[in-house]
């Protein structure tokens, strides 16, 4: 299965417009026409005063900048935040009406954790291959600088309480229960709600369950540094970030990263692990990371008409979710099973695509991931298929490097992977001359997962 | 643990005569009773020869007509935020534990009860809710105790909850109680292990080498205050669990949580799968110490069969067994 | 860059003690206002014969046709009854010796202390060719030595400036009255003391042409344009009917993009001394733009240093990015054919490049090379209609010059005939005017955009 030809099926230069394969019906084609990013930043680090609205609008600025956006009523901004402040409750609405776009484009948020970007710009996709809109941005943006402190439970009650207290005595009677203890603020939590586990911990226990070493996963932290140092060193980043704030590259990309220094870090997850060796570290999982991002969509007519180029299209989206919280699933793996689902709606082999964006939450999120499209067991248990997925050509996977190295602002993400996909399909197919397809992965929180297919689509070929 | 699935009610025992409570009692005053008759019962222990040989009272207490308005629904929604369960108008079944509970606690303080409350340890649990129950039913509650027998550290004793809801036999619990130092024969005490509330209160099965953790499902954070707010919520306001002093006077470095809550975390954490009617057992084992991270494994039971959850927790930098039990759908 | 000096002077009780000091009165310039007429006040058309359709005729009817108050002095008769003129515009192309300045120069003199503050003096005369006899030649060089003293002697923020017509070229030619044009307006607030050479230029119909937006429909593309004078170059061609594409390098690309945002232009971040910059450039305005008609070379750095103690990389820096950029993103878009119709080359040069600078050596190489490579490229450009010029600003209150220490910053502030630093939108201002299909014609000359400095040429 590693490298089946390409099926006739799924090619679609002849076809033109997207579908064609069964049970995927046909409509017009869903264009990536560019993305925007800040270069992302470490907690604490450069955006420490900067809000998930300022970092999403100077992602928007930066995109409308590049295209020419200004004063376009776009057809609608979605995206949002996973750490948000009730006050964002409109966040992408309020970061359009501080850009230059028109004030009457229209906006909303969406959130599905760490899948959010990716789920964003299905969703622009699909109102575009649908006709309802013309052009979209969807992306992103978080930050753990700035995230919103809460009141503990004890003191919140208090306060609701005195706020629907209709007399003095009532409010007075309100307050008389507050104890000392309920004005400590909570931190917001990354751990799972159902399970108490930080998202390290979860993928410990997938990672002890697969059996990944420590020596694979520090080999996937290092080649995610070395390939965005090379990407940022070619010029690859040039039309797709724009500083902010003084940071102009990723601050978290470590150029100089080796084994041997990957090697020394102590583990930071896994370590309660009775009978496993604790194998992941700070430096072979993503660090806490402030960020955003935004991608141009627009159907083939729109980009056309305002001279915008085209990279690639959306061709379709599987969303998938596992039965994490009894341990019965990884909860990092839904991909694994969002992929083959996309995969057979499209007649598609794991082996055919030029290109593999697995996000890196962890090193070994990749690895497991992999790891279970190998294993014929699994395949065929959870996955349902006949045998094992296949295995993929890892000289083509996250080949500009990914969020070990760039840092992963949970919403900011997904943008980021998807503008990078597309452009590196625009430039493969410009060097081979046919059609490039990449597949994308993300992995999120609650057991989320969402897979993509995207492929190069130079102008004009939509029938 | 006897868990059979009898049909619920079983009953109390025939030779026992049933004795009617006005109303539910209140948990501190029988503390305060059962306190002083603890006092009463250990000097007779320490007596040698004076010891009577321990028989259970053959009595059933009965409060009739409780009622589930709206106080209980405000107590019903505290409990339920606090353990996890969906607020609603269901009583799971750890709050029926906690209503009953006063009942049980009422037989164990009687005179005539021959085992000191405080002291003794709670060393399992086995439930099983035959129907759902809700808010605004009326309730009878009985409780008696039975199956005092050897234990190699003392003895234990069954304490026997029974609900009915609106007539309907809903709801049986059975309590495992480890009264330790204590004897069924009239000799052979061991006096060095009769301290109440011991510092090692831990019953020998949790501290088994052969215990490995499993893959942990979930992990809990318990502040220094769960002991305190399942207090509040349950009535049961065991020094032992409400501040690190006063389980210091009990023989605890720290407070203790309860170990009820511990499992009606579990239940709840089982969620949908464990049905309107199920059976909820649980095992103590080392106590929870508070604030504490307690490792949890709660997975679908390993023999496949049916929907059964099994769940165990345990404290992971030790390797210690807290508790283990299973959440069987009925 | 605020120069408070200037602003206390300006009026009220600092200025009285000035005055009386006899420190430098500056005073705030005219600058261009779309809402205020051409010049404050009549013009004066000096020169001329009575009645003759010649050359300062035309020019009179010219600016008749801009809707000025125009009168005419016809040799040494002055009409009156006007309190100020607005400018002076003084035409003697058919000076044929040096006598023949004599009615003009002083009807002139005789009219200095009636020009309004912000003013203009413009001399409308023929530069000396290679087939002039001597005294014609002298008759034409001496034009460009009297209006450099007399720019020097004007006050209150006006200024003098000359129309040289080379061979071919007439008084009423559109890029003569284009240069004039600019010289009247308040765009070329802080050029002072410069002859403008004027040829005749490739034809050009200005049917229809706009003179509030002389660039509609032209794309043009401003490299260094995240901040300073690129930036308001990029602002001042969009506020002329442009679109813009700025270019900056990828690190600027925050204020880049704020400023692309501004003029609702795009931004390009690119590093200009990389090898494709010029096909990047030309492949972004084309598909995005339609074409690339005006290309500004302003992107440049200082890495100040004694040539004793210059390090190899502070005099690479300089030539890569100053001027070797640009002769290679030039000579790429020649090669290729990328420019479209009547494209306009302007290229930042420096008075540093003009008068050389100590500790500059290799800022003041590459600023004179791009004079040099602007003659020579105004050759190649001309056969495709179109021009190459560059603009040599002197102190400009920008970021850079705010680096500058206190007194060596006020000393060049005061050293120029305005006695202040001239603003960036001022040197956009030049930059725009020879980017316009009106200055088609005006081609590899340096326009000093410096007050009259008194540094150099």
């Amino acid at each position: 299965m590693a490298t089946t030809p390409e099926p006739a099926s799924s090619r679609s230069e002849d076809a033109g417009a997207s579908g064609g394969a069964a049970g995927v019906p046909r409509t017009r084609d869903a264009v990536i026409v560019g993305g925007n990013r800040i270069p992302f930043a470490r907690a604490g680090g450069k955006y420490a005063a900067a809000s998930n609205q300022d970092m999403f609008t100077a992602a928007l600025e930066g995109l409308v900048a590049r295209f020419g956006l200004q004063g376009e009523r776009l057809g609608e901004v979605v995206g949002g935040a996973v750490l948000k402040h009730s006050r964002d409750f409109n966040l992408v609405r309020e970061s359009v009406l501080g850009s230059s776009l028109s004030p009457q484009t229209p906006a909303y948020d969406l959130q599905q954790a760490c899948a959010t970007g990716l789920e964003a710009v299905v969703s622009v996709a699909n109102k575009i291959r649908l006709g309802q809109v013309e052009s979209g941005i969807a992306g992103g943006a978080d930050t753990v600088s700035d995230a919103p402190i809460a009141v503990s439970e004890g003191l919140r009650r208090v306060l609701l309480e005195a706020s629907h207290a209709r007399s003095t005595k009532a409010r007075v009677a309100a307050f008389a229960k507050l104890r000392p203890r309920d004005l400590a603020p909570l931190s917001p939590s990354t751990d799972e709600p159902r399970t108490g586990l930080s998202m390290g911990e979860h993928q410990a226990i997938t990672t002890a369950r697969w059996g990944i070493t420590r020596e694979a996963q520090d080999a996937v932290a290092l080649a995610s540094h070395r390939n965005l140092a090379a990407a940022w060193d070619s010029g690859f980043f040039d039309d797709l970030v724009t500083p902010f704030r003084g940071l102009t590259r990723d601050q978290n990309l470590r150029p100089d990263s080796s084994a041997e220094k990957l090697a020394s870090l102590r583990p930071v997850f896994g370590a309660r692990l009775e009978g496993t060796e604790p194998s992941m570290t700070a430096g072979n999982s993503t660090p806490l990371t402030d960020g955003a991002s935004a991608v141009l969509l627009a159907s083939r007519a729109w980009a056309a008409e305002r001279h915008l180029p085209v990279l690639a299209r959306v061709v379709d989206a599987e969303t998938a979710a596992v039965d994490y919280v009894h341990g019965h699933e990884g909860l990092l793996m839904a991909p694994a099973h969002a992929v083959p689902r996309l995969l057979a709606r499209h007649g598609l082999g794991l082996g055919d695509f030029d290109l593999y964006e697995i996000h890196e939450a962890f090193a070994s999120t990749v690895l497991t991931t992999l790891a279970a499209w190998e294993d014929a067991d699994y395949c065929r248990e959870e996955l349902g298929l006949d045998g094992p997925l296949g295995s993929i050509d890892r000289d083509r996977l996250n080949v500009n490097g990914s969020s070990v190295a760039a840092g992963h602002p949970f919403a900011a993400t997904g943008g980021r992977i998807v503008a990078t996909a597309a452009k590196l399909a625009a430039a493969r197919a410009a060097e081979t001359g046919r059609t490039a397809r990449a597949l994308v992965s993300v992995c999120a929180a609650g057991g989320l997962g969402v897979a993509a297919i995207i492929e190069s689509a130079a102008p004009g070929t939509e029938a | 643990m006897t868990l059979a699935a009898p049909g619920v009610p079983t009953g109390a025992p025939g030779a026992y005569r049933t004795e009617p409570l006005a109303t539910t009692p209140g948990l501190g005053g029988l503390y305060a009773r059962g306190a002083a008759s603890s006092g009463t019962i250990a000097a007779r222990r320490v007596l040698p020869g004076e010891t009577p040989e321990p028989a259970l009272p053959a009595v059933a207490l009965r409060v009739e007509d409780v009622p589930t308005g709206p106080e209980v629904a405000a107590r019903l929604a505290a409990y339920q935020r606090l353990v996890g369960e969906r607020v609603g108008d269901a009583l799971p079944a750890g709050f029926l534990h906690v209503l009953a509970f006063p009942v049980a606690t009422a037989l164990m303080v009687r005179g005539d009860f021959p085992l000191p409350l405080l002291g003794m340890v709670h060393v399992a649990n086995a439930v099983t809710l035959a129907r759902p129950v809700a808010l605004g039913q009326l309730l009878t509650v009985d409780a008696w105790a039975q199956d005092l027998r050897p234990h190699r550290r003392g003895v234990t004793v069954d304490l026997v909850t029974e609900v009915r809801a609106d007539g309907e036999g809903a709801y049986r619990g059975v309590s495992t109680y480890l009264a330790r130092g204590v004897s069924l024969e009239a000799t052979g005490t061991d006096g060095a292990e009769g301290t109440a509330g011991a510092h090692d209160a831990q019953e020998p099965a949790g501290s088994r080498p052969g215990f490995v953790p499993p893959l942990p499902t979930g992990r809990w954070r318990l502040p220094a205050g769960t002991g305190r707010a399942y207090a509040a919520v349950s009535g049961d306001r065991n020094p032992i669990h409400l501040s690190a002093l006063s389980a210091k006077a009990f023989g605890f470095p720290r407070a203790v949580a309860h170990g009820m809550y511990t499992a009606a975390r579990a239940l709840a954490e089982v969620g949908t799968a464990r049905g309107a009617a199920y059976d909820w057992t649980v095992r103590f084992a080392h106590p929870v110490l508070l604030p504490g991270t307690v490792d949890v494994a709660i997975t679908p039971a390993a023999d496949g069969a049916g929907d059964g959850h099994e769940y165990v927790g345990w404290d992971a930098w030790r390797a210690r067994r807290h508790f283990a039990g299973t959440v069987v759908p009925r | 860059m605020t120069d408070s000096y200037l602003k206390a002077v300006d009026g009220g009780l600092v200025k009285g003690l000035a005055q009386r000091l006899g420190l430098p009165q500056p005073v705030v310039l005219r600058r261009h206002d779309p809402s205020a007429p051409l010049v404050p006040g009549p013009v004066l058309v000096v020169g001329g014969r009575p009645d003759a359709a010649d050359d300062a005729d035309a020019v009179a009817r010219a600016l008749l046709g801009w809707d000025l108050d125009v009168r005419q002095a016809r040799g040494d008769a002055v009409p009156e009854g006007v309190e100020r003129w607005g400018a002076i515009v003084v035409v003697v192309t058919e000076a044929k010796t040096p006598e023949d300045l004599h009615d003009p120069v002083l009807a002139l003199g005789a009219q200095l202390r009636r020009l309004a503050r912000c003013g203009r003096v413009v001399t409308v005369s023929r530069a000396p060719g290679d087939g002039d006899s001597p005294a014609l030649a002298a008759t034409r060089a001496g034009v460009e030595g009297f209006l450099r003293s007399v720019a020097k002697e004007l006050r209150a923020g006006a200024t003098a400036n000359g129309v040289q017509l080379v061979a071919g070229a007439g008084a009423g030619d559109p890029a003569a009255l284009a240069a004039l044009h600019f010289f009247l307006s308040g765009r070329s607030a802080f050029v002072d003391g410069q002859l403008l050479e004027v040829g005749a230029g490739p034809a050009w119909d200005a049917t229809g042409f706009d003179r509030s937006r002389p660039l509609a429909g032209r794309v043009a593309v401003v490299t260094g344009a995240a901040r300073g004078i690129g930036a308001e170059v990029a602002r001042t061609l969009a506020r002329d009917g442009a679109s813009v594409v700025v270019v900056d390098v990828p690190a600027a690309g925050e204020a880049l993009a704020a400023v692309a945002n501004e003029v609702r232009g795009t931004a390009l971040q690119l590093d200009v001394t990389a090898d494709d910059a010029g096909a990047r450039i030309l492949e972004h305005a084309r598909s995005r733009h339609g074409g690339l008609h005006v290309l500004v070379h302003n992107a440049g750095i200082l890495r100040d240093k004694l040539l004793a103690n210059m390090r190899p990389a502070q005099w690479d820096a300089v030539v890569a990015v100053n001027l070797a950029a640009q002769l290679r993103i030039t000579g790429h878009l020649l090669d290729v054919g990328g420019f479209s119709e009547a494209p306009h080359i302007v290229s930042l040069a420096s008075t540093s490049g003009i008068a050389g600078n100590r500790g500059q050596t290799n800022y003041g190489f590459s600023k004179a090379g791009v004079i040099g490579h602007t003659r020579a490229t105004a050759r190649l450009v001309a056969a495709l209609g179109g021009t190459a010029n560059a603009v040599a600003p002197g102190f400009i209150e920008t970021d850079m010059t705010a680096s500058i220490p206190l007194v060596p910053r006020q000393v060049a502030r005061r050293a120029s005939s305005l006695q202040q630093g001239g603003q960036p939108v001022d040197v956009a201002e030049a930059i725009a005017f020879l980017a316009s299909p009106g200055s088609t014609g005006i081609t590899g000359q340096v326009l000093r955009v410096c007050g009259q400095n008194l540094v150099g040429r």
